[in-house]
């Protein structure tokens, strides 16, 4: 399979006046294309950091970074989903999902705003086309966030946590529409959560980092069973898995 | 679109019916006030409580008013000042938005500046009338001048604070969309920062004022600003309440159509 992302032994330096943060050291992983896989870590061990290389949003210290096997970073190619869903207040719904189109201007642009129209219809918001997002529940805003960034079609999707701030009922069916938009659209995509039950209901690869400096850890292919990422917590294999990556973490924050 | 209920609670009738009773009470004892102010300084002012040679009344206001424009000079002095006010507050809005966009674009340039927009700010800027006049000469163009000094700096401060107040994160967004810096501005800062700006817009309404009248005083020929010093000095207190009086109504037909503007922005966003 093709790779659409590949660390190559990135470091990462955060700069400030007083200091110097070692945030990445050595870190190596790939991602195959129409691949979901999920980094966990404990909590500040640069987890969003990792996005934020992926995005060109910052620049590695030493190391390769290879997106859709190029070194530049185009940042077309990319589709970043961050923590808040980051709706503009003044936009309706429709115009929030233009955004992305609106600055790329993309030649296709007809096709990709029938894209957005349909992904819409699809999952239930067309009837909220013309109103503020404000209007809108938790769970339709962060759906909206999503079709704002499936719209330009990126080849990689990169889910900042995405769930965190919405209240757990709305965490699993949300989690769970997402799951299915991905995966029924062909998405690649990598999400960076702490939640390790999230991790293991949508991904086909988990990397597990270390804490500060992160570096990969360990890698696990879940390969559970279930259409659904609601079903796939009932793979009895789903316990077992939970408390290895657990007991992984609970390490990872006694040595730190 | 939400769908209207037509059937409504007994509830929901006595609650709409308070609501009318109340706005109803507001706007009456809005006008109740201004004419007891009026009535009783016209009473008292006939029943010579109170001298009208120092505080004037409604009565002689009025018929001052009256002369004043029979013989022309009335829209004269008005227009002047207006047009004075006006020209100053458009300059120092538009010249302060730009101002506030630049120091806005280049961090740097931002923070060589902000020692000075600090000093600018705490500094009375009728201590500059004579340097004013001065440089740009009298009359006109220095009354312009220092309502446009007046205006500006808050303009700049206020604008500059509210495209700061934006959500990195919504930047970040834009960035991660490949979003260049004029994208980052016109579709995020500018109408995240709209509503700041008519707030601005009314503070300048009441600045520019200001501006127009010290400007009159220190140096003018005609205008309202003019009047009520010319007034003052001859002891005619009648015409200072005059022109106050017209002073008055035009400041508040400008705020009038800032807040038109505003109900139209807020609409939108």
């Amino acid at each position: 399979m093709e790779n659409i992302l590949k660390f190559d032994n990135v470091n990462f330096y955060y700069q400030t006046k007083t200091d110097e943060i070692f945030a990445l050291k050595d870190v190596c992983f790939d991602i195959e294309k129409e691949h979901f896989v999920s980094i966990v870590g404990p909590s500040g061990c640069g987890k969003t950091t990792i996005l934020s290389l992926t995005a060109g949003l910052l620049k590695p210290t030493s190391g390769k970074i290879l997106l859709d096997g190029y070194e530049q970073i185009d940042r077309k190619k990319i589709g970043y989903m961050f923590q808040k869903d980051f709706l503009f207040e003044w936009r309706t719904v429709w115009k929030n999902i233009k955004l992305g189109l609106e600055i790329q201007k993309p030649k296709n642009m007809e096709e990709k705003l029938a894209l957005a129209e349909e992904l819409l219809k699809k999952y239930d918001l067309y009837a909220f086309k013309d109103q503020k997002p404000r209007s809108l529940s938790g769970g339709m805003r962060q759906r909206v966030a999503l079709i704002r960034t499936l719209a330009l079609e990126p080849k990689l999707l990169l889910l900042d946590e995405p769930f965190s701030a919405l209240d757990y009922q709305t965490r699993l069916s949300v989690c769970d529409d997402v799951y299915q938009i991905i995966k029924s659209e062909k998405k690649t995509a990598m999400l960076v959560t702490h939640d390790i039950s999230e991790a293991l209901s949508m991904s086909d690869k988990i990397i597990i980092l270390s804490s500060r400096p992160a570096t990969v850890k360990d890698t696990l292919v879940p390969s559970l069973v279930g259409k659904t990422s609601f079903k796939k917590r009932e793979d009895e294999r789903f316990n077992g898995l939970f408390e290895y990556i657990w007991r992984q973490l609970k390490n990872e924050e006694k040595t730190s | 679109m939400k769908k209207k209920q037509v059937n409504f609670t007994k509830a929901h009738k006595e609650y709409v019916k308070r609501l009318k009773r109340n706005k109803f009470l507001i706007i009456f004892f809005r006008i109740f006030i201004l004419v007891a102010f009026i009535g009783l300084w016209e009473l008292f002012a006939q029943t010579k409580v109170i001298d009208p040679f120092f505080v004037s009344c409604p009565s002689r206001i009025v018929s001052q008013i009256i002369t004043l424009a029979k013989n022309g000079t009335l829209l004269t002095h008005s227009w002047i000042t207006l047009y004075e006010t006006l020209i100053g507050f458009a300059i120092a809005t538009v010249a302060g938005y730009i101002i506030a966009v630049l120091l806005w674009w280049n961090e740097k340039v931002r923070k060589i500046f902000e020692p000075y927009i600090v000093v600018l700010n705490s500094l009375p800027k009728i201590a500059l009338g004579p340097v004013i006049i001065l440089w740009v000469g009298a009359g006109t163009n220095a009354i312009v001048a220092m309502c446009v000094l007046i205006c500006i700096v808050i303009t700049v401060m206020s604008m500059l604070s509210a495209f700061l107040s934006v959500e990195e994160g919504k930047i970040l967004l834009l960035r991660s969309m490949n979003a260049s810096k004029f994208q980052i501005f016109t579709k995020l800062i500018l109408p995240h920062a709209m509503p700041d700006f008519v707030s601005v817009l009314k503070i300048n309404v009441g600045m520019s004022w200001v501006g127009s009248i010290m400007g009159e005083y220190l140096t003018s020929k005609a205008g309202l600003g003019y009047l009520i010093v010319y007034g003052g000095q001859i002891f005619k207190i009648d015409l200072v309440m005059a022109a106050t009086t017209i002073l008055c109504l035009l400041a508040f037909v400008m705020y009038a159509l800032v807040s038109l503007l505003e109900k139209r922005v807020k609409s939108k966003c």
